[in-house]
């Protein structure tokens, strides 16, 4: 297929006519004055906030993130189609879209698309989301195991100075206390700092890997294959970030980032339940370190108990086989004693045998 | 040749198939039926505490293998991923294979269960379990196959009781857990796990959950869910999808202390090459295993890559030692169309030649 058959300009002038006639009759459909988003991806949010009351927690949270990737996969396909209208060589088309992809990663993003998003669009915004996948899953973890919605944490501003502060040792009869609550305010910085840590980690990640979409695209024209769908020019992109996200987390660096996430995240629950376990003894209640100290002990004696069950179970068998062994003993020595006499038999009528004549 | 063929009417028309595709598809997902997992009728054989011991029933027409194939699944995840649905089951064609199978299922730990340690789980539970099957049959020694974290877990338990074990299957089982392209052992190598452990007494199935989806992010938490409306239509592919997805998200706690041992023994001290590896007062050592091994991994697996299952070669006293690599995922070895074909008539043939 040669360039200039498919990207001619009359050929290119009715597709485009085809798209803009299609997009307006959507437009239109919807009552929509103003085109800010693509027909389809609106009608794709009008129809699922009609729908998404009538489903159920789990298919809610799930058809919610299958809307996240159609929004994406729709914005990039036509983001493709508005580049590829303006220009009339494919090269210029997959340019403008690697540098408007480009843009949203380094922060410039006015005219992206040729003018279809501008700065501050939701739309945009979501679509850079894209590589706050990993962050968003972290999220949902730490909600999982807190109290409150969310990373609570994540936007709460903090000074340096405040570490200072926290240095200062206590006075008096609340030293203790005043200690507990400053190492507790102290983890929560720390967190807060591995957790930016974290998130600057992944901010480059995204340009990386525009980059890697163009060199495949590069390579793809080399060999001769073709993307010939919106899905597949949205899995170029998803295998292009995969690629990248999976050679990042496997440096050092990332290690020793997502280690201290953790560690910082354990440390500050860890000072959280010793608060609790605090005010929880101070009610004359049971308190989380208490109960794991039983639960210790329980299990220890559970194992041992269960290994002492085994041990008579054992024992009981053994002296079961002996009683029997005990009680057939008569019967096996008579079982013995019986061959012998038949043997005994057989051997005298093998000498009578013989002792008859030949012939 | 220019890599784009993107033409715009076909755009348009790409773009209404899908929410064609999504409308008409979401009817059959709002009124989804109840998801079942484990297909195969099955007896309750033993039970202690959370932990069930099944024996599975044999088509009428197949005749049993005398020596019957106990399966130790991972502590992670649920074990129904072996009998996922009637066409993705690697126990039913274990069992149009000639084997008798029996499997445990750990079950949800809760809190009372976080001092269960490695030593409970192997010289206790499983060793009980194994225990149970010999009486029954009245052998000495029956058929281990360990799938994962399971698969660690045999290598032990043939190590500490190798008078018990006829033959060894291990499935997709780390044995090196240092491999360069180890992507989870990276990340656990700088983790505090006493930090974690002490802080958290069990570790919770969102985070293993979280782990797991790190691995691959965006077509684990993304691509995955466009694909899915390919199958929206179809509600029986629908259903499939779905059963998938909840053994996904179907992860149970872990017991703390045996994470604890876990992690630190074998992610971080990679225990079976390295040694050091204690279950309760007894050393593992691998060379200790004298029976018949069948080391089974994945090509393609991101999360016991294969050359941490290949480090087995070598490493047991067994003088009968064969390698079946798969072409395919840690998942997939179970649940793809090539893996009912391939991997569980392989595993019956090589143990009825050992059973002959």
């Amino acid at each position: 297929m040669s360039e200039s058959a498919f990207w001619n300009e009359d050929w290119m002038k009715t597709q485009q006519k085809y798209w803009e006639d299609w997009t307006e009759m959507s437009r239109k459909a919807m009552g929509l004055e103003k085109p800010a988003k693509s027909p389809l991806e609106s009608a794709m949010e009008h129809w699922w906030q009609g729908i998404s009351p009538s489903a159920g927690d789990m298919t809610s949270d799930f058809m919610g993130k299958m809307m996240e990737q159609t929004q994406s996969y729709f914005r990039m396909a036509e983001g493709y189609y508005k580049n590829a209208g303006a220009g009339d060589s494919w090269l210029d088309a997959a340019n403008r879209t690697v540098a408007d992809l480009r843009k949203l990663f380094t922060g410039s993003v006015d005219n992206v698309f040729s003018g279809s998003e501008t700065a501050g669009d939701d739309a945009l915004h979501k679509m850079m989301a894209f590589w706050e996948m990993p962050m968003d899953n972290w999220q949902r973890m730490v909600s999982s195991l807190s109290l409150m919605p969310g990373d609570l944490l994540r936007n709460m501003p903090h000074k340096e100075g405040l570490d200072r502060f926290l240095s200062a040792p206590g006075l008096g009869y609340l030293r203790e206390e005043e200690g507990q609550y400053k190492q507790l305010t102290r983890s929560i910085v720390e967190y807060q700092r591995c957790l930016g840590e974290y998130m600057g980690f992944f901010s480059n990640l995204g340009l990386l890997s525009v980059n890697r979409m163009q060199e495949k695209i590069e390579e793809m024209a080399e060999s001769g294959k073709q993307v010939e769908s919106a899905r597949g020019l949205y899995d170029l992109w998803v295998s292009s970030s995969e690629e990248v996200y999976g050679e990042q987390v496997m440096t050092p660096e990332y290690a020793k980032i997502h280690g201290r996430l953790v560690n910082g995240l354990m440390a500050l629950k860890q000072k959280l339940g010793q608060v609790v376990d605090e005010a929880l003894g101070g009610l004359n209640m049971p308190t989380r370190r208490e109960l794991r100290t039983l639960q210790d002990r329980l299990q220890e004696s559970r194992r041992e108990a269960k290994a002492m069950r085994a041990e008579l179970e054992g024992l009981k068998e053994q002296m079961i086989e002996l009683r029997s062994q005990a009680t057939s003993k008569p019967k096996a020595s008579a079982v013995a004693s019986t061959p012998k006499k038949k043997a005994a038999v057989k051997k005298k009528a093998a000498v009578k045998k013989s002792r008859r004549p030949a012939g | 040749m220019q890599p784009f063929n993107l033409r715009p009417d076909q755009l348009a028309e790409e773009m209404l198939d899908y929410s064609r595709k999504l409308g008409k598809g979401v009817e059959n997902l709002l009124n989804a039926e109840k998801i079942d997992t484990g297909v195969t009728p099955k007896v309750e054989v033993y039970r202690e505490d959370k932990l069930r011991l099944y024996r599975y029933e044999s088509p009428a027409d197949v005749v049993q293998s005398r020596v019957p194939t106990l399966i130790v699944y991972a502590l992670v995840n649920r074990p129904y991923m072996t009998d996922l649905q009637e066409n993705r089951s690697t126990v039913r064609n274990l069992l149009a294979a000639g084997q008798d199978v029996y499997l445990i299922d750990w079950g949800y730990p809760d809190e009372a269960d976080r001092a269960l340690t490695m030593d409970d789980y192997i010289n206790g539970y499983l060793d009980r379990c194994v225990d149970v099957i010999r009486k029954r049959h009245k052998l000495d020694k029956i058929n281990l196959l360990g799938i994962c974290q399971g698969g660690a877990f045999s290598l032990c338990y043939t190590s500490l009781h190798p008078d018990k074990v006829k033959n060894l299957i291990t499935m997709v089982t780390p044995v090196d857990f240092k491999t360069p392209d180890n992507m989870l052992s990276a990340w656990v190598q700088q983790m505090d796990v006493d930090l974690l452990i002490d802080t958290l007494g069990n570790v919770p199935g969102e985070l293993l959950n979280w782990t797991f989806l790190s691995l691959k992010p965006f077509s684990l938490t993304g691509q995955k869910y466009l694909s899915m409306v390919d199958v929206l239509e179809d509600k029986e592919k629908l259903k499939n999808f779905l059963r998938m997805e909840k053994w996904i998200f179907d992860s149970p706690d872990q017991a703390g202390e045996t994470f604890r041992q876990f992690v630190k023994d074998f992610y971080q001290n990679n225990g079976f090459l390295e040694g050091g590896v204690r279950i309760g007062d007894r050393p593992v050592d691998l060379k200790n295993i004298s029976c018949p091994v069948l080391n089974i991994f994945a090509e393609q697996d991101h999360l016991v890559p294969p050359d941490a299952s290949r480090a087995l070669r070598g490493l047991t006293g067994s003088g009968d030692y064969t390698e079946l690599s798969f072409p395919g995922g840690h998942i997939g070895i179970y649940v793809s169309g090539k893996a009912q074909k391939q991997v569980p008539p392989a595993i019956g043939r090589w143990l009825d030649e050992r059973d002959k």
